[in-house]
């Protein structure tokens, strides 16, 4: 009895301070996510961090703080170079991606009229099957016996095939802006779509030629959309490995594929581990960049 | 089904079940770099022990008694090279049984991951080459750690009618030829690329090399870059390859040589001058196995050391087997058809380089990466 009335009051009082407490009903709420942010991704950060500061030693981990990871990292060429043209790769991907989505997503969200989600889910179609397979029907494509050179041969216009179509920097280029697509044009249409149309009509009325509506009032509108395009194809393609590995050819490693032959053939983790951590603070340097750069643009137009 | 019907079927699509394996077990590796704790292998139950090993070796035929005595194969995973799978087994994946070959036993044993296997359990164990089980490394302190069961050699697979001229002159420096720039492919691995490598560039001991036949490899390496199509992860992207043409010659083991002859292409192997690199792959008990399925794994590991499947292997892979009495039952032609100089593995093994054990592979990863980089 008398049990009952003291728990009875403690939820009592325990409710009345989560009822009264904001950061306590805000982080309540927000537990599911939190948890799972810190378990997923925060630890495994301070986890690859704590490693980069290791050495490894045949099998084992020398477990004393050292830079010495870090210190080869910019005295072998090889980790600079090869980072910087994994970014040079996906910077060339994020441009073509973002340039090819562009026009398609301006397509459904100004021309399309009825049926718009047909169309969307149209887009995505070839998303459904897995990346490994986009990537694989790639090669197909561009293979030496390849759709385009069988598709060339057969038309007269070769004898040979042209072997410069795949096992290339270009290749990865290609693979990659097909690949990723799909989230480059989501984005954009939904900026695009965005707009009120209104503001187009007066740009016209206001004897603005359609060019120059474009670039000085949907452009500058969809940046948004823009911004969130490039950023999500160029973050996750700077560490790509399996598209490098499967249509690069031999010169094609990027940054990716030298972190996985650390911590495969080379065993060496911590240095794997430090490569990573300095590819993360490189591509987090140029987002920073980049918006930079587009937020004093959006700033000029304005 | 037979492994020709397979590759038959697949024939017509490009996307071969190997390149997807391949593909997948990518996938995998690239999920247990994430520090996950252990993950289930996908497929049959759990009762069944967890088998890892090469692309092909998994087929039923290969193990027919088990499946007889348990009625469905055990779990499988593919690894398309060992440095794969230990950095798997090092990210918690648990296998019960492991086929790697000898020359990575050595590291596997320090890193503790080996259980001594009692051979008295293997019904055919008597039966195996004496040679094989005492192959140096595989060895420690009387207690066996490996169970040979595949050997083969690592050469050139090229095409005759491309390349005529090293038809009389058979040599590792044809992948070394300017003549065929473009149409060569070499292993992405160490002990089958850059090995190659450090024989053609004359090392003493390619396995153990010094400093300065260190440098004389990479600067072979960095030689023959330009002239390296892609450098293969898994044998069919070589076979289909060297199939339409794209490629003169590529490093392969021999059962890519029977796989594309039994499909009526015009290839030849290689006996190298400098001498053919020759293997012995077989079976490791893992300490963490699952020691409730420790009959289930001897079960496995007997199953695949049989004549049968023996007598599959040498036929349908051009591989010598483990098992002396399989030999007995293939006749000397299909034999001597399938490049087979002897019946017994001294002979083969002994002709060739013996792949053991490589002194400082990081170093040698390091400056495969580096040439890879453009260094």
């Amino acid at each position: 009895m008398n049990n009952a009335v003291t728990l009875s009051e403690t939820r009592l009082k325990l409710r009345k301070l989560f009822l009264k407490s904001e950061p306590v009903r805000g982080y309540t709420l927000l537990s599911p996510t939190l948890l799972a942010m810190i378990f997923g991704l925060a630890m495994p950060l301070v986890v690859l961090f704590t490693l980069s500061f290791w050495l490894q030693e045949y099998l084992d981990f020398i477990r004393t703080f050292s830079l010495a990871n870090y210190l080869e990292f910019f005295q072998k060429p090889i980790y600079v170079k090869v980072l910087l043209k994994s970014i040079r790769i996906s910077g060339m991907v994020t441009i073509a991606t973002v340039l090819l989505a562009y026009p398609m997503a301006y397509f459904i969200a100004f021309r399309v009229k009825s049926n718009k989600l047909i169309w969307l889910i149209l887009i995505t179609v070839p998303f459904w099957t897995s990346y490994l397979l986009r990537v694989f029907a790639w090669k197909i494509m561009l293979g030496y016996n390849g759709v385009i050179n069988s598709g060339l041969k057969s038309l007269g216009f070769l004898t040979e095939p042209l072997a410069f179509l795949l096992y290339n920097p270009t290749s990865v280029v290609i693979t990659l802006a097909h690949a990723w697509a799909a989230f480059a044009i989501l984005p954009i249409y939904v900026s695009l779509e965005k707009i009120d149309r209104s503001l187009l009509e007066a740009g016209r009325d206001l004897g603005e030629s359609a060019w120059m509506t474009f670039l000085r009032v949907t452009l500058p509108l969809s940046l948004p959309g823009v911004i969130a395009a490039s950023l999500l194809v160029f973050i996750p393609t700077v560490g790509d490995y399996v598209t490098p590995s499967l249509v690069g050819g031999p010169r094609g490693i990027m940054i990716g594929n030298l972190i996985q032959s650390m911590f495969g053939q080379s065993q060496n983790w911590p240095m794997g581990a430090a490569i990573s951590v300095m590819s993360m603070f490189t591509v987090a340097a140029m987002i920073g960049l980049f918006l930079w750069g587009t937020h004093s643009y959006r700033k000029r137009v304005a | 089904m037979n492994k020709d019907q397979l590759t038959e079927k697949l024939a017509t699509g490009k996307m071969t079940r190997r390149q997807f394996n391949k593909a997948l077990a990518s996938l995998g590796a690239t999920m247990v770099m994430m520090p996950m704790g252990s993950r289930m292998a996908l497929g049959a139950s759990e009762d069944h022990p967890t088998v890892m090993t090469w692309e092909g070796w998994e087929i039923p035929e290969l193990h027919g008694d088990y499946i007889a005595k348990h009625g469905e194969s055990p779990n499988i995973a593919i690894f398309a090279d060992e440095e794969e799978a230990f950095a798997k087994m090092r990210a918690g994946f648990k296998v019960d049984i492991t086929q790697p070959c000898t020359y990575k036993i050595p590291m596997w044993y320090d890193a503790g991951i080996l259980q001594p296997i009692d051979t008295s359990r293997l019904s055919n164990w008597p039966d195996i080459t004496p040679s094989l089980k005492t192959i140096p490394g595989t060895v420690y302190d009387g207690k066996q750690y490996f169970i040979p069961t595949d050997w083969g050699q690592t050469s050139v697979l090229y095409r005759p009618d491309l390349a005529p001229e090293y038809v009389d002159n058979e040599t590792w420096g044809i992948l070394w030829d300017p003549k065929y720039k473009g149409r060569l492919s070499m292993s992405d691995s160490l002990v089958d690329g850059v090995m190659v490598a450090a024989i053609y560039s004359g090392a003493e001991n390619p396995f153990d090399m010094t400093d300065a036949e260190m440098a004389k490899t990479r600067a072979a390496l960095k030689e023959q870059l330009p002239l390296i199509r892609f450098y293969w992860d898994s044998p069919t992207e070589v076979e289909q390859a060297l199939a339409s043409g794209e490629l003169v010659a590529g490093t392969t083991w021999n059962d890519s040589y029977a796989t594309m002859k039994s499909e009526g292409h015009n290839v030849a192997y290689m006996s190298p001058k400098e001498g053919a690199m020759t293997w012995v792959c077989g079976f490791c008990i893992m300490t963490d196995h699952d020691p409730a399925k420790i009959d289930k794994i001897y079960d496995y590991i007997d199953a695949y050391m049989s004549v049968e499947t023996g007598v599959y292997e040498i036929t349908e892979y051009g591989y010598g087997h483990g098992n002396a009495k399989a030999f007995e039952q293939v006749d000397p032609q299909t034999l001597a058809a399938l490049g087979f100089t002897s019946s017994n593995p001294d002979d083969m093994l002994g002709s060739g380089i013996f792949q053991v054990a490589m002194a400082n592979e990081p170093a040698l990863q390091a400056m495969f990466d580096e040439v890879k980089a453009g260094y």
